[in-house]
């Protein structure tokens, strides 16, 4: 029958989980990492949490983790399960993922549309929405329709969101500003340009006090 | 008048094609779908000469060297015969003319149009044209009246209609034909033919039949028809000589009649079956040459028509009645038809389908659905529309052919018309969970144990059995080689079958994977013209239901066993364990009615019939959708509208609705598609379908779990949900009581709890009705209460003051003691698995307590007094283990019930027991009569309740009810002392019990140590045994043989001792103890031995206070209630 991992592993070392962030990636790598930077791989195990509806293909009574109750299963009907372990059951092929709602190309068609049109950032459809198509098209990309064009779109979003993130943080910049509003902005994008940005306003901070 | 059938040659490419002779007989002039006239000088004519009159032509005319055709440029051209030279365009339509023809001088030419008018246009000069209007749909065909003066044409309006040429006015109508909407789609060209000579008579095609008109008076005189004939008849031409009637007919049949004796003369078959679409005899009437379709032209030769006849004098012989049938039975055919096309009507629903729907129109099965079932309709809607502005009838399309001539007179004698409730087509059989089977992509199986797929498109023809759980077996893909249309799965097989072919029979195989040899299938054919309609697994059975109307059950393994017929055809059937549920037609259904049956039988030990042909009902107009069990073996069915019912076994199997699926619809079009039902937790499994009936297979639906309702009244108000709620809790709960009376095991965790929920709700009701100052609905409440919630409410009562109230309620308790005692003695088992709306356990209990309070007293008394041992020392049972285990056995939920802490102390039982042990039973029995006696009566059921109550709450705090608070302590009653003394006889009678059984007592004791000698007043309370005494007797000498011994020693050599004497010495003590009025040595086996003694009887004391005490506080509450009791009084 099935066992269940009811310790799920914490994140490993960054860089051998999540390749879909540009920025942060290089300062990651070449600066050494401060206390109060998130790892992208962080940053997902934290959006493994989200649920995920199943359609397991084993029966079992509930399982209690410290988490909360998970279950019953029962098969072929639908539940709600954290992503790490909708992930692990898939892997080993105890059940089909239904993939979220807004994973669609329609819906995303539209939020992508809307995201270009836009100056401010748009709301998201989930706050992971990066970490979960990525985590879902990897490992279950069979149980998706259309899992080719949702990767797409999900990537022109996050590079138009990520442009845009560039944008005002040089606008920023420039202009001198106290601070800026983060609204709208998912954990792993804020991740992506934290390390870069706090270490360039140090950096200018200490550039600006020697030439006065 | 045999003829000689020649050879089939190829004349034209495919489609309608027509054939003439020409004025000589010398050639066979064809024109057909590709735009030629072909001239055959005989049908050997390899190289025959050929016209092109345009990209298509669809109709020719051959007289005096003219060839009139019409052309798909929407024109009549005339060509010069036989060279082929262009003479000219006759006439122009909007449309292609659909039908040309000479009058018989060859003046003037007469064509039908698909723009619904007919024009007659003289050939010498085309612009003296008539046209005639009035036809409401493309016009099939024309002819003229030998004599020039009428015109007759048939349309797809349904009409034939003929003409006054001159007046261009309409001379007769008859509604004679199926409405279409074009000639392609007509079912029959109906090409009428005008006898020639005199004319006498029309004939017109009608369906299978030729009606034959007479001239002048328009009368229908005569009928031709055949009974080799049972495709309509497309065309009918008339002999030269006017003495023989030709017609082919769609399904390639000709037939030639003589018109006098209204004999078929000759019969021949197309030789591939094609239909026949023209006709021409040859002028010297011996040959009849004929195309069809598919292009081909063929040839009769050798038609004696010459042949002298004998009775001519026949023709005129008319025979009203007969007609009067002829027209009646037409009439019904059409509106069966109409009946057909009726888009709720399954039947057609399927056959509506285009084969060729691709997988991409499933999704939106429904609205396609729709449509295709439109397709026949389609022509009659459309002519319908198409008669807005002109002259309104009704829209009943009998009326069709009076409001095509308004003017003319009825002459044809008036048709009845049948305005009573039409018959529905019987809805089709279908495998339950499965989606239709023309789909190329479709379910054939969706239940809950897996899916079956089935693809049957170009590449692949294959089923796909997949199951929801995978530890039942790895999903499985298999060749669909012999078309397989249905199955089944079961968690120990597939089961398929397939219909019969032109050459195999239809076969039923079964995959047996759970079999434990190595053959794993098995296959059976059915005997010869016999189908499977309907199959069904259940656990180590199959059945196919078969057309026949027969089901047959298979071993699982492949072993035949019983069958036996159905009293109509069969729609579906489902199995579930032992059972097999079959609906089948009990008779035709009127008004868009189905008129079901439904069959349930048993096949355990014991095999039997439990519903036996009663009909299903079914929501106004709808027809069977799904039909199955429940998870835990309910039968269960849905309708096409939604309505899901469930078999109520408990009201005399019938059938309560429990859900509407379309409540929970968005919009009209959608549709669940129930895959199955639980019943525990309660849950509809269903597929949500988005404008359709069912799910496309891609991409793969989602199970949805609708909540079941009950369909009470006002379920927003606070009383109908509760309502709402505690019936659906009876409704679904009832497989507890059947599962256990056929023998399963069930779970009675889940079933004490489902109970326990009802009879909270029904405290919740009762509590609302009193508030709402309603006592009799309470009391009504309360009848269908438990005893032990009878109590509560009585308590209720009496708190909020009801004194009325908690009286009536407490008869209600009496009686329900009484009757549950009375249903104990009778069929114990069985009356407690079908009581359903009561804790169906405790009411045993109950039950059980009271009839032993009153009929084995000492028995029950004992196992109070056992639950308080239990409860106050672990060690208590080493007195009479035996008799222990035996109650336990019978009532065992009761052990935990004594179990609970509220006991009456100890301390008065010994001596008040005793002292009058039939006090209780006998204030019982006079408690029927007098009133004082009956309030001890309901302390006592109080009592009891509060017990089970406590145990409920499983607190261990006595008095506290979830509901109540603990009243103020008030001083003692003289009730409490009976409650005291009540408790008491049972102590005493425990004793008694006790001492019956001595030797068996004695044979266990030296198991555990003996109880210590009395050293505590408290233990003086309890009964001793014969050991004791023997033991006080010889104490001292045991001690006086071992002085060094302690306590615990003594006592081992003590039980040596009493081993070593007789059997009868044993017995004599026994009797002495039991004889010995002396207080029970009862407390003192309670005595550990092993303990320090002092300290032993230091706890023993603590204890009896302790529970003393709680004795008392555990009175409280009722002491208040028959405080009240006694106010009332």
């Amino acid at each position: 029958m099935v066992s269940f991992v009811t310790a799920r592993p914490a994140p490993q070392a960054a860089g051998t989980v999540c390749s879909a962030v540009p920025v942060g990636r290089k300062f990651l790598n070449t600066h050494t990492k401060k206390q109060t930077d998130m790892d992208p791989s962080e940053v997902e195990f934290l959006a493994e949490k989200e649920m995920v509806k199943i359609i397991p293909n084993f029966s079992l009574d509930k399982v209690f983790l410290i988490g909360g109750d998970l279950g019953p299963f029962n098969p072929g009907l639908p539940i709600d399960v954290p992503v790490w372990l909708a992930l692990n059951l898939k892997q080993r092929q105890k059940c089909r993922i239904i993939p979220p709602e807004w994973m669609d190309v329609e819906k995303l068609e539209e939020m992508r549309d809307l995201e270009r049109k836009e100056d401010m950032f748009t709301p998201v459809p989930s706050p992971y929405y990066m970490e979960l198509t990525k985590l879902l098209l990897n490992h279950a990309s069979d149980n998706i329709p259309k899992a080719d064009e949702i990767r797409t779109l999900v990537k022109d979003i996050w590079d138009t969101r990520i442009a845009k993130l560039r944008l005002s943080a040089d606008s920023f910049i420039s202009q001198q500003e106290a601070y800026a509003k983060l609204d709208n902005l998912t954990l792993m994008e804020i991740n992506t340009i934290r390390a870069f940005l706090l270490d360039t306003l140090n950096c200018m901070y200490k550039l600006r006090s020697n030439v006065q | 008048m045999p003829c000689e059938r020649k050879p089939m040659r190829y004349g034209h490419s495919e489609g309608h094609t027509e054939v003439c002779f020409d004025d000589t007989g010398r050639f066979i002039v064809t024109c057909g779908n590709d735009g030629d006239v072909r001239i055959w000088e005989s049908l050997d004519d390899d190289d025959p000469k050929f016209i092109t009159v345009g990209e298509k032509a669809y109709s020719l005319a051959l007289k005096n060297g003219k060839l009139v055709t019409a052309s798909s440029n929407n024109t009549v051209q005339i060509h010069t015969f036989p060279d082929g030279d262009p003479d000219g365009i006759l006439t122009r339509f909007t449309t292609n003319a659909t039908h040309v023809t000479f009058n018989s001088i060859g003046s003037r030419v007469a064509a039908g149009s698909s723009d619904f008018m007919v024009k007659v246009v003289e050939v010498s000069d085309s612009s003296q044209q008539k046209t005639l209007r009035g036809h409401e749909a493309p016009v099939l065909s024309v002819t003229f009246d030998p004599k020039d003066d009428f015109l007759a044409s048939a349309s797809c309006d349904g009409s034939v209609v003929v003409w006054n040429i001159e007046e261009q006015t309409q001379v007769i109508s008859w509604p004679l034909l199926q409405k279409s909407n074009d000639v392609t789609n007509a079912k029959s060209l109906c090409r009428l033919a005008w006898q020639p000579g005199m004319g006498k008579f029309l004939a017109v095609p009608v369906e299978t039949k030729v009606h034959l008109y007479e001239r002048g008076s328009w009368d229908h005189v005569s009928t031709l028809s055949d009974d080799l004939l049972t495709q309509p008849i497309n065309v009918v031409s008339w002999s030269p000589c006017g003495r023989f009637l030709a017609a082919g007919s769609v399904g390639g049949l000709l037939t030639v009649w003589d018109v006098n004796s209204k004999l078929c003369v000759e019969r021949q078959k197309h030789e591939k079956g094609f239909t026949v679409c023209s006709l021409a005899w040859h002028p010297s009437g011996s040959q009849i040459a004929y195309t069809d379709t598919e292009g081909c032209l063929g040839l009769l030769d050798g038609l004696g028509t010459s042949t002298a006849d004998k009775n001519t004098t026949k023709v005129a012989a008319k025979k009203p009645a007969k007609d009067y049938d002829d027209l009646f039975d037409d009439d019904d055919d059409r509106l069966m038809d109409e009946g057909l096309s009726d888009t709720k009507s399954p039947a057609k629903k399927a056959v509506g389908w285009d084969d060729d729907d691709d997988d991409f129109l499933v999704p939106a099965t429904g609205r396609v659905k729709n449509r295709g079932a439109f397709l026949d309709d389609e022509n009659s809607l459309d002519t319908g529309s198409l008669k807005l502005g002109q002259d309104k009838f009704g829209d009943n399309n009998d009326d069709a052919g009076s409001s095509v001539a308004p003017a003319a007179p009825p002459v044809a004698p008036l048709r009845p018309v049948y305005e009573g409730p039409m018959p529905t087509p019987p809805q089709k059989a279908f495998q339950p969970g499965s989606s239709p089977a023309h789909l190329t992509h479709r379910f054939m199986m969706w239940n809950f144990v897996g899916i079956v797929r089935g693809y049957n498109d170009e590449q692949d023809n294959a089923i796909d059995v997949e199951f929801h759980d995978t530890a039942v077996h790895h999903a499985m893909h298999l060749t669909n080689s012999l078309g397989h249309t249905m199955a089944d799965l079961s968690q120990e097989g597939v089961l398929l079958a397939c219909p019969s072919t032109e050459e195999l029979a239809s076969k039923l195989q079964c995959l047996h994977f759970s079999s434990w040899d190595t053959n794993k299938e098995w296959m059976v054919d059915l005997p010869k013209g016999e189908d499977a309609r309907a199959l069904c697994l259940g656990q180590g059975w199959a059945a196919v239901a078969t057309s026949t109307l027969m089901i047959r059950l298979f071993s699982i393994g492949g072993v035949q066993r019983e069958l036996f017929s159905l009293p109509g055809p069969v729609v579906c059937m489902a199995g579930h364990g032992e059972q097999l549920l079959v609906v089948y037609h009990r008779a035709t259904g009127f008004d868009g009615e189905q008129a079901l049956g439904v069959q349930l039988l048993q096949f355990s030990r014991k095999k039997r019939q439990l519903i036996s042909g009663e009909p299903l009902p079914l929501s106004q107009k709808s027809y069977l959708s799904w039909l199955g069990f429940t998870a835990e073996g309910t039968p269960c069915y849905v309708d096409s509208n939604g309505m899901v019912r469930m078999l109520n076994r408990s009201l005399g199997n019938t059938w309560t609705p429990v859900c509407n699926t379309r409540e929970t619809c968005k919009s009209k079009s959608d549709h669940y598609w129930v895959v199955g039902v639980h019943e525990n937790p309660q849950q509809l499994r269903c597929i949500p379908c988005k404008g359709s009936r069912y799910p496309p297979t891609l991409p793969r639906p989602a199970v949805a779990i609708l909540p079941f309702k009950l369909p009470l009244c006002q379920t927003t108000t606070e009383k109908g949900q509760m309502e709402e709620q505690f019936w659906r809790s009876v409704l679904f709960h009832n497989h507890y009581s059947f599962l256990s009376s056929s023998g399963y095991e069930i779970d009675e965790d889940a079933q004490n709890l489902s109970q326990k929920e009802q009879q909270e709700l029904l405290m919740k009701m009762f509590a609302l009705s009193c508030k709402l100052e309603r006592e009799f609905r309470c009391v009504e409440l309360a009848e269908m209460m438990t005893q032990n919630v009878v109590t509560l409410a009585i308590r209720y009562a009496s708190r909020s003051r009801r004194m009325a109230l908690a009286q009536r309620l407490s008869e209600i308790a009496l009686e329900k003691s009484n009757q549950m005692q009375e249903e104990e003695q009778e069929e114990p088992e069985y009356s407690s698995t079908r009581r359903s709306s009561g804790y169906g356990h405790t009411n045993v209990m109950a039950g059980g307590r009271y009839s032993r309070r009153h009929n084995q007293q000492e028995e029950e008394e004992d196992e109070e007094e056992r639950g308080e041992e239990l409860m106050e020392e672990e060690d208590g049972q080493e007195m009479e283990p035996e008799e222990a285990t035996e109650t336990k056995k019978r009532v065992n939920p009761f052990a935990k019930e004594a179990s609970s802490p509220i006991k009456p102390s100890p301390t008065p039982i010994g001596k008040m027991g005793r002292a009058n042990p039939f006090k209780v039973p006998d204030s019982g029995k006079m408690s029927a009569s007098s009133g004082q006696p009956r309030v001890t009566n309901i302390l006592d059921n109080m009592m009891s309740s509060k017990k089970s109550a406590q145990l409920s709450s499983s607190g261990g705090k006595p008095s506290k009810s979830p509901v109540l608070k603990p009243l103020a302590p008030k001083p003692k009653t003289k009730t409490q002392s009976t409650l005291l003394q009540m408790a008491a006889t049972k102590t005493a009678n425990k004793k008694a019990q006790e001492n019956t059984e001595p030797a068996a007592n004695l044979q266990k004791r030296p198991d555990t140590p003996p109880p210590a000698p009395p050293a505590d007043n408290s233990e003086n309370k309890r009964p001793k045994t014969g050991f004791q005494l023997w033991l006080e007797e010889n104490r001292k000498s045991i001690l006086a043989d071992n002085p060094d011994l302690e306590e615990t020693d003594v006592i081992k050599e003590a039980m040596g001792r009493f081993r070593t004497l007789s059997t009868e010495e044993r017995l004599s003590w026994t009797e002495r103890a039991k004889g010995q009025s002396g207080d029970a040595a009862d407390l003192k086996k309670r005595k550990r031995a092993e303990g320090g003694e002092g300290l032993e009887n230091e706890n023993e004391k603590a204890e009896a206070d302790e529970s003393s005490a709680k004795k008392k506080k555990s009175l409280d509450p009722s002491s208040k209630l028959s405080v009240f009791a006694f106010n009332q009084n």
